[in-house]
């Protein structure tokens, strides 16, 4: 479980993707630019700017849901550091609905 | 006067809205809404302009309730959904009940895991209800198959019943305040004592207003044959009470089964309630012919109501809450499959007639003439 805590870094400016069933919570934009060091910073920066937003990505305690996949470029942060995965100018961060169900 | 049927149908693929004239000649079928996500309670609320609301169980994106004003031609999310504070540790993995509470605008949300939240906005916000989430029990349910749910509220003046697989049944007379279990006579199949104070699989709770004090349950039953500990239980699964729930006995005799999810009562008639025996192992109709049963003696007997259901090779599952009754004079009951046909019940369930015949998967089905 990826878990979401305060972090402090450096901040480049990055995009976020966002797929369509979300972009209702952020008045229908697909793309949102964030100046933030880290995923776990982009998650707190939607907290506090984009709460409706934020709760469809993030659970009550803070999580990412369970059955969403969050990419940096084209890599899962699963595989890297989580949401203390470190961003750099120009990346791409985009939230994904896993496949599943039936 | 009312002139129309509304059905809300939630399914695992969304919530459909089928409406007929009062004749129930024809139905028409709108939806899905929400589609492609699972809708567990629907809820008509027929206290002033009559407004649907329904669950969306977003498995991706979390929670949300839903709202129509215009009887299910559209659905708007509300400004929130249930959740629990931060630092309570627990996260919502389902919504399992709406129902209304005492002022019009006052909704009551049953969730997973049980807790209780409650909005006074028609469901923009929600606060929980502590005296039932927060209770000295609450850490001590443990969830049935359907996970640790509140499936069941039901208001009864400053009385406020729940219904919780698995924790059993819980009654506040203070409205709401505070809630102790009540569960004398409530017995328990998987657990070694047969009637613990709480933990029971509760699947079911009915009652009418013109029957003060006296409940009907459904409950986990299928336990006639077990001979570990404790012994067998059999007729645990289909109850009744006259104290308020207070206590509890067993009304299932005379049935082919006492596992079963829905319990219905007739809308003008208290001592007439329907149930739909299951085969526990398979949960399905035995034999493979559905039929519902009906009581008009408060559970003393049982008469099989089949016509017009398939007589065999019939394998349905009915869901805790996918059966109702209509309001009109001479009432129809419906029910939902889970292998996803909607049925209709004409003359109090005498005979059944398929509306549709394949519809995803069904959890729900309300009904409200308007």
């Amino acid at each position: 479980m990826l878990r979401c805590e305060r972090s402090v870094d450096t901040a480049p400016t990055i995009t976020i993707h966002l797929p369509g069933p979300l972009r209702a919570y952020c008045a229908g934009k697909a793309q949102l630019q964030l100046t933030v060091p880290t995923v776990l910073a982009a998650l707190e920066e939607l907290e506090k700017n984009q709460p409706t937003l934020y709760c469809n990505i993030c659970d009550e305690a803070g999580q990412v849901r369970r059955h969403l996949n969050v990419f940096v470029n084209s890599d899962n942060i699963r595989d890297g550091n989580g949401v203390g995965t470190v961003l750099k100018t120009g990346d791409v961060v985009t939230f994904l609905p896993a496949v599943s169900g039936g | 006067m009312a002139d129309r049927i509304v059905l809300a149908i939630g399914t695992k693929k969304g919530v459909f809205v089928a409406e007929a004239a009062k004749k129930r000649r024809a139905f028409t079928l709108r939806g899905p809404f929400s589609p492609g996500i699972p809708v567990y309670p629907t809820f008509i609320d027929t206290r002033g302009t009559p407004s649907i609301y329904a669950s969306s169980c977003n498995p991706f994106f979390g929670m949300k309730v839903m709202r129509s004003t215009d009887m299910g031609k559209s659905f708007k999310e509300t400004k929130s959904a249930p959740a629990f504070a931060k630092e309570d540790g627990r996260t919502l993995a389902n919504i399992w009940a709406l129902e209304a509470g005492s002022s019009k605008k006052e909704l009551l949300c049953g969730v997973e895991p049980a807790s209780l939240f409650r909005s006074r906005d028609n469901g923009d916000s929600w606060e929980m209800v502590e005296g039932i989430s927060n209770h000295d029990h609450s850490r001590k349910w443990n969830p049935g198959n359907g996970g640790l749910c509140m499936h069941t509220i039901i208001r009864d003046g400053n009385r406020l019943h729940l219904g919780i697989s698995t924790g059993g049944h819980y009654l506040s007379e203070d409205g709401g305040e505070t809630f102790k279990a009540a569960n004398k006579g409530i017995g328990a199949g998987f657990a070694p004592d047969p009637y613990p104070e709480f933990g029971q699989c509760v699947h079911k709770i009915a009652r009418h207003d013109a029957a003060p004090g006296r409940l009907y349950m459904q409950n986990h039953g299928g336990w006639a044959e077990w001979t570990g500990p404790g012994g067998p239980r059999p007729d645990i699964g289909v109850l009744r009470s006259d104290d308020h729930g207070q206590s509890w006995r067993s009304i299932a005799k005379g049935l082919p089964s006492d596992f079963g999810f829905p319990i219905v009562v007739h809308p003008h008639k208290p001592d007439t309630i329907y149930v739909v025996p299951l085969e526990p192992m398979t949960r399905s109709c035995p034999g493979g012919a559905p039929a519902v049963w009906r009581s008009e003696n408060a559970g003393e007997s049982w008469k099989r109501l089949s016509k017009g259901f398939p007589k065999k090779q019939s394998y349905f599952t009915i869901l805790r809450d996918a059966m109702d009754a209509d309001e009109l004079k001479t009432p129809a009951l419906y029910l939902g499959t889970t292998t996803g046909q909607l049925w209709m019940g004409r003359e109090g369930g005498e005979k059944w007639e398929c509306l549709f015949d394949s519809l995803p998967p069904i959890h729900n089905v309300k009904v409200a003439a308007v």
